[in-house]
């Protein structure tokens, strides 16, 4: 690849339970701020935002997409996995049900998305220390198991949150077969594969199926 | 760090024709049984809002004037749909009226202000339109007036 060619868009998605702090962690990385649990609510449906970024020496520009944790969005969120180079599950290391629901979203992953789409396992709530439920070996080793990067944050306190985005996006820009555009691959269309199980509606498209089209275009 | 914030994702990106089918077959399967869940029409609701069509759109409205009815717990995912779905007819009394009911409820609920700044600014535009329209008409007329009192004037001499 040419060392100077214009700088790849992005897009990255957030996933995770309903209340980790998909959103905190979007809002503490984009606008620096803090919304107190209060304020903030639950996403409804998808939510998104652009920013660019400099990432050793190359700009480039992220659109990261927050898809609400709520149930009864999971069927339709998935339409969102299309295209995306790097995906952030999260979870809240205080609240156990939210790590031991890792294994489903992952397999909505392998659903849904190319494995060489990066991922990475954020442990949220890091300021919740003293109720923590999950320890920090667990989170790692899950992400060894699972072939993710692993860092454990606070969208609270500011506490890892710029890094894990960072590094997703080092590795991403390390893995140029996704987003390198003259990658030929095979782009069959999507086909509508109906299901006959209720709730459970595969709205997939080919993993690699690279929309450029979508997303920031400004 | 610059961000740009076109918020509220769903008024712009819409399904693919094969994703919008999956759910609506999804729905007629459901129909055809005889009962259709609230999830399976929320979906297929959700997807017809997204369209970019006219006709999916009033659709997707119905719909989900239906399960804002019938579900009070869905009431607020309906609420944010309903007034992106009047946004994107062009409906914006209504847009901002829906919307209005979400913001009351959540006042801190930043896809709605996002959405709420995106239906303010649509209704300024078509605002300064109407005023433009009104000003013109109103040149127009006044010119046509003065002609006719010329002209009345003119006519006894």
């Amino acid at each position: 690849m040419a060392g100077s060619e214009a700088p790849p868009n992005l897009k990255l998605l957030l996933i995770g339970n309903s209340s980790v702090g998909k959103s905190s962690l979007l809002m503490r990385f984009t606008d620096a701020q803090f919304l107190p649990e209060d304020e903030s609510s639950a996403t409804i449906g998808v939510d998104f935002r652009v920013c660019k970024l400099e990432v050793g020496g190359r700009r480039v520009k992220l659109s990261i997409w927050d898809t609400a944790g709520q149930e009864r969005f999971r069927t339709i969120t998935s339409s969102y996995y299309r295209g995306a180079q790097g995906i952030i599950v999260a979870y809240d290391i205080s609240n156990r049900e939210t790590f031991d629901a890792l294994p489903r979203w992952f397999t909505e992953l392998e659903t849904y998305v190319s494995p060489s789409v990066v991922k990475m396992l954020v442990g949220n709530k890091l300021d919740k220390e003293f109720s923590r439920a999950v320890t920090e070996d667990e989170g790692r080793k899950f992400a060894e198991r699972t072939g993710c990067l692993f860092v454990e944050a606070s969208a609270k306190t500011n506490i890892g949150v710029r890094e894990a985005f960072m590094e997703l996006v080092e590795k991403i820009l390390d893995t140029p077969a996704l987003w390198a555009p003259a990658a030929p691959r095979v782009t069959s269309t999507t086909t509508a594969k109906p299901q006959a199980m209720p709730g459970s509606i595969d709205l997939s498209a080919t993993p690699a199926d690279q929309d450029q089209s979508q997303g920031c275009g400004c | 760090m610059p961000t740009d914030l076109p918020y509220a994702a769903d008024a712009e990106v819409s399904l693919s024709y094969d994703e919008l089918e999956v759910l609506r077959l999804q729905y007629m399967r459901e129909e055809g049984a005889g009962h259709v869940t609230t999830q399976t029409k929320f979906n297929y609701a959700w997807g017809l809002v997204k369209s970019p069509q006219r006709d999916h759109q009033v659709h997707g409205v119905r719909l989900l004037q239906d399960i804002y009815r019938a579900e009070p717990a869905r009431r607020r995912e309906c609420l944010y749909y309903l007034a992106l779905g009047h946004y994107k007819m062009g409906n914006y009394e209504d847009a901002k009226k829906f919307n209005g009911l979400l913001v009351d409820k959540e006042p801190g609920n930043l896809q709605a202000q996002s959405l709420g700044t995106l239906i303010d600014n649509s209704m300024a535009r078509e605002g300064y339109i109407g005023m433009a329209l009104a000003g013109s008409a109103a040149a127009i007329g006044t010119i046509l007036i003065a002609g006719l009192i010329r002209r009345a004037v003119r006519k006894p001499e």
